[in-house]
C-alpha cells in the first residue's frame, strides 16, 4: 500500500497525491496514456516512476476487490475491466462490439505485422491469393496503415501495423509479438530436408548455414538477422 | 440429405497443407501425383457445393502438373547432379513460409479472444464537452481555421466540375461579398456556412466569399462556431453588421498598422 514516508517529497507533491493525480488522468483518458504524456501534462509527476504508480494502484484495486486493473498497452496505460466480468459487461456493449477478424484478415495481418513494411505483392506471394479486399477491411478498421510507397516499379503502397493493432491484441509493443519460427530454424532441425533437397534447399532457405549470407532470400526484416549463427 | 462440412480454405496453399496433414505426408517429400488427384477432388467438391473457387486455386493445378512433368524428365547425368534442383523445391518453400504465418495468425486469434474479455474505460468526449462547457449556450466551440478550411474544401469539392476553361476577368470583390454576407444575415441570429456558399455560381466567388468571412472574423464582426467537434460551422454576428461599420473598423485597423510601422 501507499506509504508517503518512503518516498521523497518531489515538486511539492506527496506520493499519495501523485497516485491520485495519476489515477485521475487515467480515469479521464479514452486511450492508452504513455508515461511521457503523463509527465508532459503534469510536470510535477516527473520525479515519480509511473510504472511504480501503476503497480501501487493495481495493488489498491486488488485489495479493494475492484473489478478493473490498469493494463500496459501500446506502450501506455489504460483501465480495463477484469475478464471475469466480461459476461456481464459484454451485454452492455453488445451492439458496438466489433466482429471478430476473419481467418484471411488474421493471416494478412500476421504477414504485415512480421514483415512490415510490406507491399500488397509481398503479402500475396505468401498467401497465394489476392488480398485487395482484406487490405481494405484492415485499413478501415485502422489495424494497418499506408506507410508510403516502395521503391519499386509502379511505386506500390507499403503497409504497416498501427497503434490500434497493438491495442486490439493487447500488446505492449511489436516486440511482444511471439517470435516467428524462422525457416532456417525449421530446416536446421530437419536434417531430412537437407538430405532430400540437398544444398539447393539450404541455399534458398538458410544461406548462412552454408556461409553465404549474401544470397539470402529477400526477407529483409530485422528479426531475421538476429538468428544468424555466428560462424 | 447428407450434410457435408467442408473446411473453408484460404487459398491453394491452405488446401495443400490440409491435404498434407490429412494424409500425414512428409512436406519435404510431397507425392505430387497423389496430392494433385486429391486437390482436384476437393475442387470438384467445392464446385458441387457452389462454393466460389478463386482463380488462384486453378492456377495451382497448373503448377502441380508442371512439377510432375519436370519430375518425369530423366535425371541429369551424374557429374551435374549437384546443380540439380528438385522441381518441388519452390512449392515446398512456399508451403513452409505460408505455414508459419498461418500459425502466427492462429496465435493472433488467441490473443484476440483473450483481449475481447477486457473492456477499456470509455470516455465519450463529445458528451463530456457538451455537458461541461455548454449547459445553456448551444454553440460552444470556436471553430478553428482548420475546421473552416475543411468546410471550404468540402464546398469546393461540391462545386460543379467544369472541364472547359474560359479566361475572363474576375468581377467579384471582398467588399461585394461582405455585403452579400450581411444581406444573408438579415433577420437571422446565425448562418450556416454551407447555406451561405451553397448558391455561389463559381469557384472564384467561393474563394472570395471565404476571404470575406476571414476578414469579418479578423475584425471581430462575426465568429465561427460549432456545436460539437467537426460539427457544422455556423457564423454568429458579434457586432453591428453594416457595411459602414465594416469599413470604419477596417480603416482603423489599417491606421493602427500604419502607425506601428
Amino acid at each position: 500500500m501507499v506509504n508517503s514516508e518512503d518516498k521523497p517529497n518531489i515538486s511539492g507533491i506527496e506520493s499519495y497525491s501523485a497516485l491520485a493525480i495519476f489515477e485521475a488522468l487515467l480515469f479521464s483518458s479514452d486511450e492508452p496514456l504513455t508515461a511521457t504524456r503523463v509527465r508532459e501534462v503534469v510536470p510535477e509527476l516527473k520525479g515519480f516512476e509511473i510504472r511504480k504508480l501503476v503497480e501501487e494502484l493495481n495493488e489498491i484495486y486488488r485489495q479493494g476487490g475492484r473489478p478493473y486493473r490498469i493494463d500496459t498497452i501500446a506502450e501506455g496505460f489504460q483501465l480495463f475491466t477484469l475478464p471475469e466480468y466480461a459476461p456481464y459487461v459484454e451485454r452492455l456493449h453488445a451492439k458496438r462490439q466489433q466482429a471478430r477478424l476473419s481467418a484471411r484478415a488474421l493471416e494478412t495481418l500476421a504477414i504485415v505485422a512480421y514483415k512490415q513494411p510490406v507491399t500488397r505483392h509481398d503479402i500475396e506471394e505468401i498467401r497465394g491469393v489476392s488480398v485487395d479486399g482484406v487490405l481494405k477491411t484492415l485499413l478501415s478498421r485502422n489495424l494497418i496503415t499506408i506507410a508510403g510507397t516502395a521503391d519499386a516499379p509502379g511505386s506500390p503502397f507499403i503497409y504497416k501495423t498501427t497503434r490500434q493493432f497493438l491495442e486490439y491484441f493487447g500488446l505492449k509493443s511489436l516486440k511482444e509479438l511471439p517470435k516467428l519460427k524462422e525457416l532456417d530454424e525449421i530446416v536446421e532441425a530437419d536434417s531430412e530436408a537437407r538430405e532430400k533437397f540437398g544444398e539447393a534447399f539450404l541455399k534458398e532457405i538458410a544461406p548462412e548455414i552454408l556461409g553465404m549470407k549474401e544470397h539470402g532470400i529477400s526477407e529483409g526484416n530485422e528479426e531475421n538477422q538476429e538468428h544468424h549463427p555466428d560462424e | 440429405m447428407y450434410q457435408i462440412k467442408l473446411p473453408v480454405f484460404e487459398g491453394p496453399f491452405d488446401l495443400l497443407l490440409f491435404l498434407i496433414r490429412k494424409n500425414e505426408i512428409d512436406i519435404y517429400d510431397i507425392p505430387i501425383a497423389q496430392i494433385t488427384r486429391e486437390y482436384l477432388e476437393y475442387l470438384e467438391l467445392m464446385q458441387l457445393l457452389d462454393l466460389e473457387i478463386a482463380g488462384e486455386f486453378i492456377e495451382m493445378v497448373a503448377t502441380l502438373i508442371l512439377i510432375k512433368t519436370r519430375m518425369l524428365l530423366p535425371n541429369p547425368p551424374e557429374e551435374s547432379l549437384e546443380e540439380f534442383e528438385d522441381p518441388r523445391l519452390k512449392l515446398t518453400l512456399q508451403l513452409l513460409e505460408y505455414r508459419r504465418f498461418k500459425e502466427s495468425a492462429e496465435h493472433l486469434e488467441d490473443l484476440e479472444s483473450v483481449r475481447r474479455q477486457y473492456f477499456p474505460r470509455r470516455v465519450n468526449m463529445k458528451q463530456v464537452l457538451r455537458e461541461k462547457f455548454a449547459p445553456e449556450e448551444e454553440f460552444i466551440i470556436d471553430a478553428t481555421l482548420f475546421d473552416l478550411l475543411t468546410s471550404f474544401k468540402r464546398a469546393l469539392d461540391n462545386m460543379p466540375k467544369i472541364t472547359m476553361h474560359h479566361v475572363h476577368p474576375v468581377r467579384v470583390t471582398i467588399e461585394e461579398q461582405v455585403n452579400f454576407i450581411f444581406h444573408h444575415f438579415q433577420g437571422k441570429s446565425f448562418l450556416f456556412f454551407h447555406e451561405l456558399i451553397g448558391e455561389l455560381p463559381e469557384k472564384i466567388h467561393l474563394v472570395v466569399t471565404f476571404m470575406a468571412i476571414l476578414d469579418l472574423m479578423r475584425l471581430n464582426l462575426v465568429s465561427a462556431r460549432q456545436q460539437e467537434p467537426f460539427g457544422e460551422i455556423r457564423l454568429v454576428p458579434l457586432s453591428e453588421l453594416s457595411f459602414s461599420h465594416y469599413l470604419s473598423l477596417r480603416e482603423s485597423l489599417e491606421v493602427d498598422a500604419a502607425v506601428k510601422s
